[in-house]
C-alpha cells in the first residue's frame, strides 16, 4: 500500500517536472521574465513611443528632427570619445595585463594592486580629481611649467575631448586590465615556453599566442567598456567646457531646463543604436561560440 | 534561544515606537550641498531645540533646477496616486517650480497650500518676488528663504577699474582675450544667468520678457543677431566647467572675470577657497537673480509644524544670523529687519560691493518661462550650433 501511493505520487511529479511543456516551466520562468518585461522592456517601449509623439501625442519625427538640429554634433562626439576611449583603453590594458601575466616581480605585484584602485572609485570622484589636475592652472600644467615644457600663460587647455578621454582611460584601463588579466591567468604556462623554446620574442608570445588565446574575453571586455563610455555622465559633465558635450549631459539639459521628455528620449534611442551596435554584434559572437563552439 | 530573539526584536520595535512618536517634519529641499547643511546641521537642530517635540528629516534633490523638478514630480505623483496625505510636509524650490505647477495644473492650488498669509512673518515680506515668480502670481503660496544674486567677480590686481555696463565689459573682453570665464548654459545657472542679461541688454525688453509678457514667437525669431554678437564674444571668452569652474578658475588666476552666484563667492572666500582680495560689480542693465522660496504641498501630513518651521526660518533672528550671517545669502525678508541680528562687518560685507539700492535697481528676474526657454534653445540654435 505504502510503497504503492508513492510510486502514484512519483509518477506525478515526474509528469510535473520532467517535460519541456506543461505549466512548471512557464511559471519558473515568470518572475525573470516579468522583470525583464517590467523593469527594462516597457520603460523602453514607453521612451521610444515618446520620442514619436509631438506635444499634441500625435506620431510625428519633430523629435528626432530637434534631436539632430540641435545635438546633431553631440551624438557625434559621444561616438568619437567612446571610439577613442575604448581603443586606446584596450590597447594600454592589453600591455599592462600582458606585462603582469609574463612578469613574476615585485613591481608587476605592485602594479597589479595600484591598478586596482581605480575600478572602485566612483566616476563623480573621477572627475572631481581631474578637474583639478587637468585646469589651466591645474597640477598638471603647474608640473609641466615647472619642469619648462608649457607656458603657464598658454597653458594646456584639457576640458575637451582630450581631457575627458583621459579621464576615461584613467577609469577604464584598470577594469579591462582586470578582466583580461583573469583570461591570461588561465592560460597554462606550458603555452608560452613552447613558443619560447622555439624562438618566440615576448612580443611574438603576446600576440600571437596570448592575445589570440582569450579574444572572447577581450571582446566582452571591449564591449562593456564601450557601453560605459557611451552612457556616463558625471564626467562629461564636470569635464567638459562648452561643446561639443556628450548625449548624456543634452539629455539632462533637456529634461532639466525644458521638462522635455521628448527630445530627451529621441536623444536616448540614440545612445541605445549606438551601444545597440555593440550589443548585436556581442550577442551573435556569443550565440556562435555557444551554438556551433567557434 | 527563540524567546531572546523574541525579546530583542519586541525591545527594538518598541523603542522605534518610541522614537516615532515625536513629530517627523519631512523636508524636502532643491539647491546646492550646502542647502543640505543648512537644514541638517543648522536650522533643523536649531528647530528641533525650540520645539523638542519635532525632528527635521530633510531630503536633498540636488542642485539647480533638476532638484525642483525632482520635488514637483514626487508632488505630482503624490497627487496622481490620488493618495489623501502626502509624504512632503514642506519643500524648497526654485522659481521655475511654480510655472511647472502652473503649466501642468493650471492652478496652483491643485498641488500647494495657500499659507504664507497666514505666518507671523509675512508681513515682513516686502519683495515683488513673493507676488510674482517668473511672471506666474504666487502670492500666498510661497515665502522666500533668501535671495540670491548672480554679479561678474573681478580680480582687481589685473582690473583695476572694473566695468560698469556691459559695453564696458564687451570691451574689456576684447582687449584681454581668454581672460573673461563663463560656463555656458548646461554647467549650471551663472552661465544662464549671464546669457539671459545679455539678451536683457541687447533687446532692451527685460520689462517685457521677465515681468508684463506675453509671449510673442515673433520676439524670438529677432533674436538671431543678438546671438551672433554672442557667438562673436565667445571668441574671446574661456568657457568654463560650471559654476564652481568660474570660481575656480578666478582663484587660480586662469580668468581674471567671469559671472558667479554672489552667495558662492562669499562662501568660497569664508572657506578659504577663493583669495579674499576679490571683488564684485554688478554692470548696468543688470543681471538675473532669484529668491529659493518655502511651498507646503497641499495634502501634507503635518501643515501646522511646516508653517511654524517656515515661520522660524523667515524670523529676523534666523535671517539675520544663518540666512545672512552663515550662508551669505541676501535675506528672504526686507534687509532692514534684519539689522538688530547681525553685526555692522557682517551687514557691509554682504552689501560692500553691490549696495541695497544698486541691488532693488539691477537686480533683475529670470525671464518668464517661455522666453526663458526661447532663450536657451536660442544660444543652442545660433551661438553652439550656427
Amino acid at each position: 500500500m505504502r510503497s504503492g501511493s508513492s510510486a502514484v505520487e512519483f509518477k506525478e511529479f515526474k509528469g510535473l517536472r520532467g517535460g519541456t511543456h506543461g505549466f512548471l516551466p512557464l511559471f519558473l520562468l515568470l518572475p525573470a521574465v516579468g522583470f525583464v518585461l517590467v523593469m527594462y522592456i516597457y520603460p523602453f517601449v514607453l521612451s521610444l513611443l515618446r520620442s514619436l509623439t509631438d506635444e499634441m501625442g500625435r506620431f510625428s519625427f519633430v523629435n528626432y528632427s530637434k534631436a539632430i538640429a540641435l545635438y546633431g554634433r553631440d551624438i557625434l562626439f559621444s561616438i568619437e570619445v567612446a571610439v577613442l576611449g575604448t581603443l586606446i583603453s584596450t590597447v594600454l590594458s592589453l600591455a599592462l595585463a600582458s606585462y603582469i601575466r609574463l612578469s613574476n616581480s615585485r613591481v608587476s605585484r605592485l602594479i597589479n594592486s595600484l591598478t586596482r584602485i581605480g575600478i572602485f572609485l566612483p566616476y563623480v570622484v573621477v572627475a572631481q580629481m581631474m578637474r583639478s589636475f587637468l585646469a589651466p592652472h591645474g597640477l598638471l600644467n603647474v608640473l609641466l611649467a615647472n619642469i619648462g615644457l608649457v607656458d603657464i600663460n598658454s597653458p594646456l587647455q584639457l576640458f575637451n575631448i582630450k581631457g575627458l578621454t583621459l579621464g576615461f582611460l584613467w577609469k577604464e584601463t584598470p577594469f579591462i586590465t582586470f578582466i583580461v588579466l583573469s583570461g591570461l591567468q588561465v592560460i597554462d604556462d606550458t603555452y608560452i615556453e613552447a613558443a619560447r623554446s622555439v624562438g618566440a620574442r615576448t612580443h611574438h608570445v603576446i600576440l600571437r599566442v596570448l592575445i589570440p588565446m582569450i579574444k572572447p574575453t577581450i571582446a566582452i571586455a571591449v564591449v562593456l567598456t564601450f557601453c560605459t563610455i557611451v552612457s556616463t555622465f558625471t564626467l562629461p559633465y564636470m569635464i567638459v567646457a562648452g561643446n561639443p558635450t556628450t548625449v548624456t549631459v543634452d539629455i539632462a539639459h533637456r529634461v532639466t531646463y525644458f521638462g522635455d521628455y521628448r527630445v530627451a528620449s529621441a536623444l536616448g534611442v540614440f545612445l541605445y543604436l549606438i551601444v545597440g551596435v555593440m550589443a548585436v554584434y556581442y550577442l551573435r559572437r556569443a550565440v556562435r561560440e555557444e551554438v556551433y563552439g567557434y | 534561544m527563540w524567546r531572546k530573539l523574541g525579546i530583542v526584536i519586541f525591545g527594538v520595535l518598541f523603542f522605534c515606537g518610541v522614537l516615532q512618536a515625536k513629530t517627523t517634519l519631512l523636508y524636502m529641499t532643491a539647491g546646492d550641498i550646502n542647502m543640505l547643511a543648512l537644514a541638517q546641521n543648522v536650522i533643523g537642530p536649531m528647530f528641533s531645540q525650540r520645539y523638542p517635540d519635532v525632528d527635521l528629516r530633510t531630503i536633498h534633490t540636488g542642485p539647480g533646477d533638476a532638484g525642483s523638478r525632482l520635488i514637483f514630480e514626487k508632488l505630482k505623483a503624490e497627487k496622481l496616486a490620488g493618495k489623501e496625505t502626502w509624504d512632503v510636509d514642506v519643500a524648497m524650490v526654485h522659481q521655475i517650480f511654480l510655472s511647472w505647477v502652473k503649466d501642468e495644473f493650471g492652478d496652483l492650488s491643485e498641488l500647494l497650500l495657500k499659507y504664507a498669509q497666514d505666518l507671523s512673518t509675512w508681513k515682513y515680506v516686502t519683495s515683488p518676488q513673493a507676488k510674482y515668480a517668473l511672471g506666474v502670481p504666487v502670492e500666498g503660496y510661497v515665502m522666500p528663504m533668501f535671495h540670491s544674486q548672480t554679479a561678474i567677480a573681478y580680480n582687481p590686481k589685473y582690473v583695476p577699474e572694473p566695468p560698469r555696463n556691459f559695453d564696458e565689459l564687451v570691451a574689456w573682453v576684447k582687449a584681454h582675450p581668454g581672460k573673461f570665464g563663463y560656463n555656458g548654459i548646461k554647467g549650471g545657472m551663472s552661465g544662464v544667468a549671464f546669457v539671459n542679461a545679455w539678451v536683457y541688454w541687447k533687446t532692451g525688453k527685460y520689462e517685457k520678457y521677465a515681468i508684463t509678457g506675453p509671449f510673442d514667437e515673433k520676439e524670438v525669431a529677432s533674436w538671431e543677431p543678438v546671438f551672433k554678437e554672442l557667438k562673436e564674444f565667445n571668441k574671446y571668452v574661456t568657457i568654463t566647467a560650471g559654476n564652481v569652474g568660474t570660481l575656480d578658475a578666478l582663484n587660480r588666476g586662469e580668468i581674471w572675470m567671469g559671472p558667479v552666484w554672489v552667495d558662492m563667492f562669499y562662501t568660497f572666500m569664508l572657506t578659504g577657497k577663493m583669495d579674499p582680495n576679490m571683488r564684485l560689480v554688478l554692470p548696468a542693465p543688470g543681471m538675473p537673480g532669484q529668491p529659493m522660496y518655502f511651498v507646503i504641498p497641499a495634502k501634507a501630513r503635518n501643515v501646522e509644524w511646516a508653517k511654524k518651521f517656515v515661520e522660524f526660518v523667515t524670523s529676523p533672528e534666523i535671517q539675520g544670523k544663518v540666512i545672512v550671517a552663515k550662508y551669505n545669502w541676501y535675506p528672504g525678508i526686507d534687509g532692514k529687519y534684519i539689522k538688530d541680528y547681525v553685526s555692522p562687518e557682517v551687514y557691509n560685507r554682504l552689501y560692500r560691493d553691490i549696495s541695497p539700492e544698486e541691488l532693488q535697481k539691477k537686480g533683475l528676474a529670470f525671464p518668464l518661462s517661455p522666453y526663458f526657454k526661447a532663450v536657451l534653445e536660442s544660444y543652442e540654435k545660433w551661438v553652439i550650433g550656427g
